[in-house]
């Protein structure tokens, strides 16, 4: 697989460790949140989510899994508490996190290389270097042979493909994920988890999951949170023992991921 | 509005599965081009043969004419310039106030669209206006600007500023929230979200305004000549019927068709370099 010159971009722990220590690169203190005029969605959160790692919110569905993920990208502010990210508060939207959602938000005039390219367009990336970056993010994702086709000539996975590279490209300190797989079959699901996977691990990219599908979370995950509904609060935190490179059809089958599936499957049913 | 949302309907994705294969060119009439090709000239060959025919048997060749008299009158008026002459100030009149209705239509419904509040005030103003007969604006208008070419292009720009207008409006509101705030992550400030996707968004309903209001600018001319002026082809038009010219009515008629579909041509193969993505995909209804 190519990869990408950039790809040790981030001064981090190695993968083994990537659950265990680590700064804290986004924290949610105390953090109340509601709608305005409406009634409190999210109560007395605190949330930590460590440089390098692979955090997944796993939850029912109307629980507060997106507004959470609105709060980190800054797209909404706390009414009380505070988003901390990288050491500062929060102030206005967050333009260092990468956002992919269940949506399909390519630009449908673009062909696939400029949508990739967009976030780079808008950042004045020089030329070459702009060129270079979408040939290795478009590679690492089998992207080439698309690069040229229109959003409309592209199948479900290859959008979304197209999405994660453009998310990317960019280099954000953290990339956001709101049940981003969360429309497509099985198969191509299993497919794009495999892709994600080796992609996050190669960029050691830092990751925030949202889902409500218990073994994604644990599948992709270095540690899953288990929110309860309406006002949302964490109920609890899994630690999953499975390493950066794993094998997800061989985890599949083990007892561990077993045992796991079956204790999380408790703690929803609480 | 329902013909231009019909026309300016956003392409639908459709979830696909991993191995779609990439979509050819559409063919559903299920004819090939060349038999369609055919078989459209033939209907036109057999409605001018019928009228051929008809003529001075069925019905009075001093109501219809007939298809080799007005081929003569259109050769007699091309040979000595009569046609051109009066081709040119028409085109001149449309072209002028399309520019000029387009322009003001797209500046405008660009404003009461990103400014929601300004927008919010005018809209309703702007849909009464609309909604008047805009025909009956033309006295009022001979009388502010006279007979002259500057009733026309400003008659013909009011008609196509309202179609545009609309059209840009809708267009620029219609743009995904989703897609905004996707490119405000990247670090777009608001004039790079309105460079990089509004307007290429809008642009389809733009365009859609476009292809509706061209034949609209030209009917608007066309009667504005056709009420007070000494020339253009709806002078000419005026002018055969007053002297039961038959063939010279007809004559002007399908000079009108054919500007109208050159027109049309033109502004599709323009707007198609913009918006050539619209046709790749299966699924698109343009
Ligand atoms: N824009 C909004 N305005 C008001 N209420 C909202 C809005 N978005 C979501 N909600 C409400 O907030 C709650 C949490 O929504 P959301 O964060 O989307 O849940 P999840 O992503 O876990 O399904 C839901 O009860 C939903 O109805
Ligand atoms: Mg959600």
């Amino acid at each position: 697989m190519a990869r990408p010159d950039h790809a040790t971009r981030q001064a981090q722990p190695s993968p083994v460790d990537r659950a265990g220590g680590g700064q804290p690169l986004v924290t949610l203190e105390n953090l109340t949140f509601g709608y305005p005029g409406g009634e409190t969605i999210l109560e007395d959160l605190d949330l930590r989510v460590r440089q390098g790692e692979f955090l997944a919110l796993l939850g029912p569905s109307g629980c507060g899994k997106t507004t959470i993920m609105n709060l980190v990208a800054g797209f909404v502010r706390p009414r009380q508490g505070t988003v901390v990210f990288d050491g500062a508060p929060l102030r206005g939207i967050n333009t260092r996190v990468g956002y992919m959602t269940q949506g399909d938000t390519l630009l449908p005039w673009r062909t696939v290389a400029k949508n990739v390219q967009l976030p780079l367009e808008i950042r004045a990336t020089p030329r070459a270097r702009a060129n270079q970056l979408v040939d290795s993010y478009l590679g690492m994702l089998h992207l080439s042979d698309a690069r040229d086709r229109f959003p409309s000539e592209l199948s479900g996975g290859m959008k979304r493909r197209a999405l994660l590279a453009r998310s990317l490209i960019y280099e954000p300190a953290m990339l956001l994920m709101d049940e981003p797989f969360a429309a497509l079959d099985a198969q191509l699901r299993e497919a794009l988890h495999r892709e994600l996977l080796s992609t996050v691990a190669q960029l050691r990219q830092t990751v925030m999951f949202v889902t409500h599908d218990i073994s994604e979370s644990i599948l992709l995950a270095d540690r899953v949170i288990v929110l309860g509904t309406q006002p949302a609060g964490i109920l609890a935190e899994v630690v999953i023992p499975f390493g950066a490179d794993r094998d997800l059809a061989e985890i599949r089958l083990s007892n561990e991921y077993l045992g796991l599936e079956r204790k999380v499957r408790d703690l929803l049913r609480q | 509005m329902t013909t231009t949302n019909r026309l300016a309907a956003e392409p639908t994705a459709v979830g696909a599965s991993e191995r779609r294969p990439v979509p050819r060119k559409r063919r559903e009439s299920g004819l090939t081009n060349t038999r369609l090709w055919l078989w459209r000239i033939f209907l036109v060959v057999a409605f001018v043969v019928c009228w051929e025919l008809a003529s001075g048997r069925i019905v009075s060749e001093l109501m219809v004419s007939r298809p080799t008299a007005v081929a003569e009158r259109l050769w007699t008026w091309i040979t000595d310039g009569t046609l051109g002459e009066h081709i040119l100030v028409t085109a001149q009149a449309t072209g002028l106030g399309f520019a000029l209705g387009a322009g003001a239509g797209m500046l405008v419904g660009y404003i009461t669209a990103s400014f929601r509040r300004f927008g919010d005030v005018v809209e309703p103003a702007m849909t009464a206006l609309y909604t008047m007969p805009r025909l009956a604006l033309a006295p009022l208008f001979i009388l502010w600007f006279g007979l002259g070419m500057q009733f026309r292009v400003i008659f013909a720009s009011v008609i196509v500023f309202f179609l545009v207008y609309f059209n840009t409006h809708f267009g620029v509101k219609d743009v995904k929230g989703e897609l905004i705030a996707a490119v405000r992550l990247m670090g777009a400030s608001r004039r790079e979200v309105a460079i990089k996707v509004v307007i290429p968004s809008a642009l389809v309903w733009v365009a859609a305004g476009f292809k509706l209001s061209v034949p609209y600018a030209l009917i608007g001319v066309v009667v504005g000549e056709m009420l007070a002026s000494d020339q253009g082809l709806g002078y000419l038009l005026q002018r055969s019927a007053n002297q039961f010219n038959a063939s010279g009515t007809f004559a002007t008629i399908i000079t009108l068709l054919v500007i109208a579909l050159l027109l049309d041509f033109i502004l599709t193969r323009l707007t198609g370099r913009f918006l050539g993505w619209r046709s790749k995909g299966a699924l698109n209804p343009l």
